[in-house]
């Protein structure tokens, strides 16, 4: 299945016909999810940017550089699909690491230029969990098709965030 | 042809001519205002334009501006802001004092980058989906379309020199600068740059100009005399544009979320400064002791200490401040 029919299969359900005459500009997401476990548990599973199982649609990642600036990930999705990702900074002391889509077909996300930071704060013994991305919409010039307008593109990453935050709790607070 | 629309719908009673010719003089001769030192940030998510205290770190005053604003241009008096909007498209005039906006004008084409000329008050808006700028004049307290000048694929950053004579315009696509003659409106040279040029700054007596290079993460230093680039300094992420101070450059990146400072004789690279998330639009004090950094993803104004190079304040602002141009006044 690839992330964007998991993200957006009711999304699309409801399509605008209203052209939009401009262009576009930069769009912003924000999800947040709070998990009952310290902040050390939750990034020893979220912060290995080597590691995104606990994210459903991923069904391995393969990569080189480590948690260095400048490192590399390839998730291979369930059904094939790819995205390639670069790690632009990255902080076990803040807990937080950001990093940016090289390489990204908009039919598996709808998105362009995009860059993204997670991390994981300390909430009075839990953990706050936000995932937040910038990026413009799929489709980067005037009058774009109804799947990759700013608002199909937008609940594709937040769908897409969505999914791995209440994933994310799920798997640590059951343990596994 | 675009056609301007007053907010108002009224003209203003007070101009007259010896209004516009004291604003001639007032262009001429003193360029700055009195007062509180201001930033005018535009906010674009939130569709708005705010006016920042800067001494006391408050947002002073918030202008609705709709369609996105983005880039922004002081007029010479620094009396008046003009105002990208790309989801109108178009550009809005503002009147700082008032506090109000007391013109739109539609353009079309994707308007962004923006600049106007410090001796004649024209105004030039960059096409970021084409390859030219629009050029509009100012005349009764608005502004009128006046032609376009031919530049390279997708301008994005424009800077005039101080005497008003040269324009350069950052051509993303191309990766190149673009000098324009301003009197003919003429490209007379396309200088080759990193990729990516985004911002364009100019130090203040026009020899040299810097632009931030989005795609390979530098700055090109480019000397004006010799029409061509004499040295590339390495940023951060994803570049975005540069502010000078104090004999050292200031350059927002906007995927490391910091800001890399480097000095200005020796090119080589000083520090950098943790900001916000997504840092776009940077500008120095007069005194060039502060610089304060709109954060776009944050929603904050970082202010840093150009001494020091830490981060003294964090205003809080509206969503999306991106504050492209010439913001403090």
């Amino acid at each position: 299945m690839k992330m964007l029919a998991l993200a957006t299969a009711a999304a699309l359900a409801v399509v605008s016909f209203s052209a939009e005459a401009h262009g576009p500009t930069r769009r912003k997401i924000s999800e947040s999810v709070e998990i009952n476990a310290p902040a050390d548990k939750v990034w020893a599973v979220v912060g290995n940017f080597q590691d995104m199982s606990w994210l459903p649609p991923v069904e391995k990642t393969e990569g080189t550089g480590g948690n260095e600036a400048k490192a590399t990930r390839t998730l291979t999705l369930k059904g094939g699909a790819t995205v390639v990702e670069e790690l632009s900074k990255y902080s076990a002391d803040k807990k937080s690491y950001s990093y940016r889509i090289d390489k990204v077909d908009v039919k598996t996300l709808p998105v362009n230029d995009y860059s993204s930071t997670i991390e994981v704060e300390d909430a009075g013994g839990k953990s706050k969990v936000t995932w937040k991305g910038a990026f413009y919409r799929g489709y980067m010039n005037n009058d774009p098709p109804p799947e990759l307008n700013d608002e199909n593109s937008e609940k594709a990453v937040r769908g897409l965030y969505r999914t791995g935050l209440d994933a994310l709790k799920a798997k640590v607070e059951k343990g596994s | 042809m675009p056609r301007l629309a007053r907010a108002g719908g009224r003209l203003r009673a007070g101009l007259s001519g010896l209004a516009l010719l004291a604003a001639l003089f007032a262009t001429l001769f003193d360029p700055l205002p009195a007062g509180a030192a201001e930033a005018v940030v535009t906010v674009q998510g939130a569709n708005a334009v705010e006016i920042l205290d800067l001494d006391a770190g408050t947002v002073a005053a918030r202008i609705p501006v709709p369609g996105s604003p983005a880039g922004i241009a002081l007029s010479p008096d620094r009396r008046i802001a003009y105002v990208t909007r790309p989801d109108g498209p178009g550009l809005a005039i503002l009147d700082l004092d008032a506090r109000r906006v007391t013109g739109t004008l539609p353009l079309p084409g994707g308007p962004l980058g923006i600049a106007c000329n410090p001796r004649s008050g024209a105004v030039y808006v960059a096409d970021w989906y084409g390859k030219r700028l629009f050029v509009l004049v100012p005349k009764e307290g608005t502004l009128v379309p006046d032609g376009e000048i031919a530049v390279g694929a997708s301008p994005s950053g424009i800077a005039v020199t101080p005497d008003g004579a040269t324009l350069l315009v950052a051509n993303r696509e191309a990766d190149t600068v673009s000098v324009i003659d301003a009197a003919s409106r003429r490209e007379t040279k396309a200088i080759p740059v990193g990729k990516h040029p985004f911002g364009i700054t100019l130090d203040p007596d026009g020899k040299r100009a810097y632009t931030a290079n989005v795609l390979s993460d530098d700055v090109s230093v480019i000397d004006l005399a010799e029409g061509r680039e004499i040295g590339r300094v390495k940023t951060g992420e994803r570049p975005y544009v540069v502010a000078l101070a104090r004999g050292r450059g200031f350059v927002t990146d906007q995927y490391t979320a910091s800001v890399t400072v480097f000095d200005l004789a020796s090119l080589e690279r000083l520090a950098a400064i943790d900001v916000g998330d997504h840092p776009e639009g940077i500008a120095a004090s007069r005194d060039g002791t502060r610089l304060y950094v709109a954060n776009w993803g944050a929603n904050t104004v970082s202010v840093i200490d150009s001494g020091t190079l830490s981060v003294t304040k964090e205003i809080a602002v509206g969503d999306g401040p991106r504050a492209f141009g010439d913001f403090l006044r």
